[in-house]
């Protein structure tokens, strides 16, 4: 691809951005920056801005989750062993104070001691966040290959017999729950009509889940089923739109090949929209992972979650709550520097 | 902290479920009153299947109600598969067969009480623990005095009697306890399976687990599982049969079904009542069902109104349709109760009438007392599986009788008002007699809810000289003496007992059915009387 893809896609839509190409020349040129930098650089920030409110809401959101020297103490809890917990957890502390306390050991890398474990609350998730990112990467590095692929097969045959069958059975998967998904996956894979795959993913403590990859099947195709029907279907709307453009058509006037125009010019313009849906799926997966993570009771962040909410484990869930909200923001950003990327239009208006 | 406090927190803290919590009522357990001498022996009954034992192998054990708090310790336990890991390393000085049945198949030769207020305990020769040291009479004395000074541990209620000034070594494998009062429970102290034999300097996990039972301990994480290897050096002849033992932590129970389907684990401890029907629908698993003595009473306060009057408590009583409450709260898998604890207690009162629902008669006692058509709060909370359920239930059963109960779910009950209501509920796991009355039922139990015994009523006295009484008959009549007292005025009402109900795969030999301490017949008697064929 010698011009780049968006190069192509540019040089076919002159007419759609009256005087933008010349008013981002200028803004480039007088600042010496490109636009394109400036942007992230503003996102960033945003990002930042974002984190704070959020860790402000968790903070507030997590201390509604109820006494935790109560929940700790239970039936022996009276009120002398229920003041001395408190004090002990610094529950007497004003919450500006203790929200500056936790906030500050955040960004110093220290989310705090678990109350259930009594030990960092890094080294009692660490290695529960590889297993959670590997799974997450896994359904990703198919599900989006994957679902682009479907979405613009069937954009190419639309009302076709593939894009009819493609319509119906995302429009299925995408209103199954992941459970259902999970279980029935299980019921046909793993227990009851063929014993092929194991029902559960049990990771050896010190192991990596790709010790056993055979175990992360079933964990994965859940989410895979998941995740691609939006993709797929986004895809597809984007694509049948660009396809139906005054540019495509002015390429195969040009007579360039169909597989040129596909993949040099309607595939990139049709991706844009598609990674806003890919990232908040992607993130989503980090926070939907914990049904498919109890279904499998695969050792991950959602089962840390789960165990810590039903333990007021405080650090815990503020931690992962933390975490899970950072990569919204991270993949946002990301997808919105993608989508820049390949649509001129929105890169030169910055 | 009490026994029964670490399952509730358990539950709270969303370890074990409802339904796990009130199966865990059965593993708490008590045992029979003990004899002045604990004579009767011998090893625990061979198996009943057929094949021969056989080496080798890995077991693995799916177990629901870890996390992050799991724990090892040989006097200690947070969580269900903390139950499974201890019984690997650390046995007990005296040990419960399937009948409930106090035995000196433990690591104890004789336990003796020589007085009312003095026990003797001699150990026997010649066992090890896992790094080669023999078992002697300072490990006694270093356990013992372990579970005397850490308030933490369950044995320090349980054994609250014996002076930890007052143990003397006698002899290498001898040692002598002199308590601060007569108390002849001594023995069923001994026999909890937590009250572990520990070496002489021990400490909880990541401390070295060296103990002298059939599995070392090769790795632990918690909240996800832990490993364990055959003790080649183990003292039971033969024993254990398998080469590794894997416990691994299950959060969903549909999972661990899963997984006892899909053969990734070989048993699994406390199936959903709604899952049974599938296991058994499988040919090569078992469900293994065992009696437990959990119970969840509900507790009328007998120095509040209405119950000061004893014939609203009587009324009460009589509105429990308890198979109905079997069935609903238990989907079945339980045994009618009589308003009596202590249901595997040698002198447990089956002798008195099971009570039957009478509403005709529960209201005319009702109207009797002035207290037609009364209406009052039933308070309960989620702190325990089923607490809730009974609650409606009963209230439900109520209406017959003309009284409405409204039923108070308090996420602040224990704590603020515990104790302090007329009518609520609770939840206790299975004792013999006198240490359940030492919780429950005495002004100076710390969990006494219907404010037993009355003013005027001679159950103290009856205790103290229960407590004394070191002949077995006469102690067990006074005991019978106690529970009628109970049964006629007290303030329990009791419909059930749960039964523990799990599974495992055909391919694992030796387990049997055995009245409710552990799980899973106290999970393979710690994975030694079970093996692959």
């Amino acid at each position: 691809m010698a011009s780049g893809p968006s190069g192509s896609a540019n040089a076919f839509q002159p007419e759609l951005i009256p005087g933008g190409s010349a008013a981002a020349a200028r803004a480039g040129t007088a600042t010496g920056i490109s636009p394109v930098w400036g942007f992230i650089v503003r996102r960033l920030l945003l990002g930042i801005l974002v984190l704070v409110l959020v860790s402000i809401v968790v903070f507030v959101a997590t201390q509604a989750l109820g006494d935790p020297a109560r929940a700790i103490l239970g039936r022996s809890a009276t009120p002398a062993s229920l003041a001395a917990l408190r004090e002990q957890l610094h529950l007497n502390q004003p919450v500006v104070a203790q929200y500056f306390t936790w906030a500050g050991g955040l960004l110093h890398g220290d989310a705090g001691n678990s109350l259930a474990a009594q030990e960092p609350v890094t080294k009692l998730i660490g290695d529960r966040i590889v297993n959670s990112a590997v799974l997450v990467l896994c359904a990703g590095l198919i599900s989006i290959p994957l679902s682009v692929a479907i979405g613009s097969y069937a954009a190419l045959r639309r009302d076709k017999t593939f894009d009819v069958a493609t319509s119906l059975s995302t429009l299925v998967f995408a209103a199954l729950p992941e459970f259902v998904v999970g279980v029935s996956l299980v019921v046909i894979f793993a227990t009851t009509v063929f014993h092929l795959l194991p029902a559960v993913s049990l990771i050896p403590p010190g192991g990596r889940p790709w010790d056993n990859p055979v175990g992360l099947v079933l964990p994965t195709l859940t989410l895979v089923l998941a995740v691609t029907p939006y993709v797929a279907r986004i895809m597809r709307a984007s694509m049948i739109e660009v396809l139906e453009s005054d540019y495509v058509e002015m390429a195969r006037l040009k007579g360039l090949p169909e597989r040129v125009v596909i993949t040099r010019h309607a595939l990139p313009n049709a991706l844009g929209p598609t990674f806003q849906v890919i990232a908040l799926n992607l993130a989503y997966l980090a926070g939907g992972i914990i049904v498919v993570e109890y279904v499998f009771n695969y050792a991950g962040i959602g089962g840390a979650l789960r165990d810590a909410v039903s333990n007021h484990d405080l650090p815990v869930i503020q931690a992962l709550a933390m975490l899970i909200a950072g990569l919204y923001v991270v993949l946002n950003l990301l997808a919105d520097i993608a989508t820049i990327m390949v649509t001129p239009k929105l890169r030169t208006r910055l | 902290m009490d026994d029964k406090a670490t399952l509730e927190l358990m539950h709270l803290r969303g370890q074990i479920t409802r339904r796990q919590l009130l199966v865990g009522m059965g593993m708490l357990a008590a045992g029979l009153s003990m004899a002045s001498v604990l004579a009767a022996c011998g090893p625990s009954s061979a198996t009943t299947s057929s094949s021969t034992p056989k080496r080798g192998g890995t077991f693995r054990l799916g177990v629901t109600g870890g996390g992050a708090k799991d724990m090892m310790d040989g006097q200690n336990i947070t969580t269900k598969p903390d139950q499974a890991r201890l019984v690997t390393a650390f046995e007990t000085l005296l040990v419960y067969d399937e009948d409930y049945k106090l035995t000196t198949d433990g690591l104890a030769e004789s336990v003796t009480q020589d007085a009312p207020d003095q026990w003797t305990i001699r150990v026997k020769q010649g066992i090890e623990f896992h790094d080669g040291k023999t078992l002697g009479a300072d490990d006694v004395i270093y356990s013992l005095t372990r579970m005397l000074t850490d308030p933490k541990l369950f044995g320090n209620a349980g054994l609250g009697s014996v002076d930890v000034n007052g143990i003397t070594k006698m002899d290498d494998r001898t040692v002598r306890l002199k308590l601060k009062g007569p108390d002849s429970t001594i023995g069923d102290q001994l026999g909890q399976y937590y009250n572990g034999i520990v070496p002489v300097g021990y400490k909880r996990y990541p401390g070295t687990q060296n103990g002298t039972g059939p599995y070392k301990l090769d790795s632990f994480t918690p909240g996800q599982q832990s490993g364990h290897s055959r003790n080649p050096n183990y003292w039971r002849s033969g024993q254990p049969y398998f080469d590794k033992v894997t416990i691994i932590d299950f959060t969903d129970p549909a999972a661990q079904v899963n997984a006892l389907l899909g053969g990734q684990v070989d048993a699994i401890t406390d199936i959903p009542f709604g899952q049974v029907s599938v296991v058994k629908a499988h040919s090569d698993l078992t469900v293994l069902e065992s009696p437990g003595g959990g119970w969840l009473p509900l507790c009328m306060a007998i120095d509040l109104p209405p119950f000061t009057d004893v014939r609203v408590r009587q009324a009460f009583r009589l509105i429990a349709d308890r198979q109905a409450i079997v069935t609903q709260v238990l989907s079945g898998h339980g045994r009618v109760a009589n308003d009596l604890y202590s249901p595997f207690d040698a002198c447990f009162a089956s002798d008195l009438p099971q009570r039957h629902q009478d509403l005709a008669q529960a209201k005319s006692l009702l109207a009797a007392a002035g207290q037609a058509n009364l209406t009052m709060d039933l308070h309960t909370t989620d702190g325990a599986a089923g607490m809730v359920d009974i609650a409606n239930v009963f209230a439900q059963q109520a209406k017959g009788a003309g009284v409405t109960l409204n039923v108070k779910n308090d996420p602040n009950y224990y704590g603020d008002q515990y104790l302090k209501l007329a009518f609520s509920v609770d939840f206790w796991g299975t004792r013999n007699y006198l240490p359940q009355v030492a919780n429950g039922s005495i002004p100076t139990a710390p969990y006494n809810e219907c404010h037993w015994p009355p003013a005027n009523s001679n159950y103290l006295s009856l205790y103290k000289q229960a407590k004394a009484e070191v002949n077995p008959t006469k102690r067990c009549q006074i005991l019978h003496d106690m529970q009628k007292l109970e049964y006629d005025q007290g303030g329990y009402i009791i419909p059930f007992f749960n039964d523990l109900v799990d599974a495992y795969s055909s391919k694992v030999s030796g387990f049997k059915a055995s009245k409710g301490t552990l799980n899973l017949d106290s999970f393979g008697h710690g994975f030694r009387t079970i093996w692959f064929g």
